[in-house]
């Protein structure tokens, strides 16, 4: 276990080395985003049951939730497969499994970091909070677990990351616009709405939206919650095969 | 007593087919110093990392300090010090930090780890770049980081792929004298080398490993000198017993 917390050191300590990076990924993107999109075009948008600032911040959180991992876990395993990192992670005295629950853990560190700093954003920039903080940490965790597992079987599927670079950058797309994080799944028909059922940003944008203002169309919550705690027991082990599949020969 | 390495019908086949190594044997006592020669592709870094627990061996049995590199991977690696061929320092840390966090994974604690990373800056001349990124280091001066790393945990046993490839003739000199002083502490080394005065000079046995396969094997005396078809002694330099194994072998 100390392994664990001493791989989340490092990976503290090297984006405190890079802290301007750092800031414009954790604050200044989002508040670009939230200002632009929840401020500026959010003021002038009429939406039922509420404004659609409403509809827009809690996208914003699941698009952080899910960039926070793939950067941390992907960007982790890409460097370590480009600066032969990894070699030196492998040649540590832990088994193979708790240096991909080091990596896994750091991915849902910094998913819950970022998708605090954006809520904080949120609550200055446009005011809006949550009712209560549980479901929001809970779709969180579950959502940068999620993505943390994600980015291990993208990238080390293949025999190189480099090949599941490509497919990394293809669905990063899909789940930002079309998981319904700049819209409700309400304002989705056929064959969109079936369609963004299969984008796990869907789920945590609308249970986040009941979070935030219950009015709003959204979710059954329970539902929510439930399909992203299936999905990430279904992606573990998943992961892990990947994982130990890649690492148990080191061929890079 | 067990050997510190015992390799029995090692065999080694990468997943695209190439087999790297086939049906090699080795044992190497404790406080040995064993020197690896072969050309490029020959198969030393594969057996490197054999050693080092990252390849499986596809056949045969490899024990490191009496422990099975199949089964054992996690004490292995507690109790051995690599230095791999190509660089593998973290590049969004400083030097003293990839010191001090290659300490940290490897278990050592927090205060014992600032002082060895602190003992070993001053012994390589680092402390003036002990805050400089490894990005902007140069290739010599990666690799003396990288020799820090492998002595750092106190291995009982140290693997080091050519270990003075691309460094000046004071840091050879350093890193030789390095091993020679591990060696006085009864522990264990097995190095690759491409130089053949490093291998005669470092090393108490010498393999030289064509095809995957080892070709000679002998203490560097032994295989340098032979008897001439005279009767009378004869010297053969260890570039030319590495020639002929190499061609005859071919």
């Amino acid at each position: 276990m100390k392994f664990v917390f001493i791989m989340l050191l490092r990976d503290l300590t090297a984006d405190a080395k890079a802290i301007n990076l750092a800031a414009v990924r954790l604050v200044l993107q989002p508040a670009v985003y939230l200002f632009v999109f929840g401020y500026v075009v959010g003021g002038m948008l009429p939406t039922e049951g509420g404004r659609y600032s409403e509809i827009i911040a809690p996208g914003i959180i699941a698009i952080t939730v899910m960039t926070g991992p793939f950067v941390t876990v992907g960007g982790s395993i890409l460097s370590g497969y480009y600066f032969r990192t990894m070699e030196a992670w492998l040649l540590a005295p832990v088994t193979l499994r708790t240096l991909m629950l080091a990596k896994v853990l750091s991915g849902l560190f910094y998913g819950l970091v970022s998708g605090t700093i954006v809520g904080l954003l949120i609550w200055l920039i446009l005011g809006l909070a949550p009712q209560s903080l549980l479901m929001p940490y809970l779709l969180g965790a579950s959502g940068a677990l999620f993505f943390s597992f994600l980015s291990i079987v993208i990238l080390l599927f293949p025999e190189t990351p480099d090949k599941g670079q490509e497919l990394f950058s293809f669905l990063l797309m899909p789940m930002t616009f079309f998981g319904c994080t700049f819209y409700s799944y309400s304002m989705l028909a056929p064959p969109f709405s079936y369609l963004a059922l299969l984008l796990p940003t869907t789920y945590i944008s609308e249970g986040l939206r009941a979070a935030y203002n219950p009015a709003l169309p959204h979710m059954d919550s329970t539902f929510v919650v439930l399909g992203l705690l299936l999905a990430v027991a279904l992606l573990y082990p998943l992961a892990g095969w990947v994982f130990r599949r890649r690492f148990r020969d080191f061929t890079w | 007593m067990t050997p510190a390495l015992a390799v029995e019908h090692l065999q080694c086949r990468y997943p695209n087919g190439t087999l790297a190594l086939r049906d090699l044997s080795l044992d190497i006592g404790v406080g040995e110093v064993f020197g690896l020669l072969g050309v490029n592709g020959a198969g030393k870094t594969t057996m490197i990392k054999v050693l080092g627990t990252l390849l499986r061996p596809s056949a045969g049995r490899v024990r490191v300090l009496g422990l099975d590199v199949g089964r054992d991977r996690v004490e292995i690696k507690r109790r051995i010090g690599v230095m791999p061929q190509d660089i593998n320092l973290d590049t969004y840390l400083d030097v003293r930090q990839n010191l001090i966090f290659h300490c940290r994974f490897h278990g050592v604690a927090k205060r014992e780890s600032a002082l060895r990373v602190e003992r070993w800056l001053e012994v390589l001349g680092l402390r003036d770049k002990a805050q400089e990124p490894v990005l902007r280091l140069s290739g010599g001066t990666k690799r003396k980081v990288m020799l820090a790393k492998a002595f750092l945990t106190e291995p009982e046993f140290l693997i080091l792929d050519e270990p003075t490839a691309g460094l000046d003739p004071e840091m050879r000199a350093f890193v030789w004298n390095s091993v020679l002083d591990f060696r006085r502490t009864r522990r264990t080394v097995f190095l690759s080398t491409h130089y053949m005065e490093e291998a005669e000079r470092l090393c108490d046995r010498v393999g030289i490993l064509h095809g995957g396969t080892l070709a000679a094997l002998g203490r560097p005396s032994e295989l340098t000198h032979k008897v001439g078809e005279d009767g009378r002694p004869l010297y053969i330099e260890m570039h030319d017993v590495f020639s002929n194994v190499v061609g005859s072998a071919a």
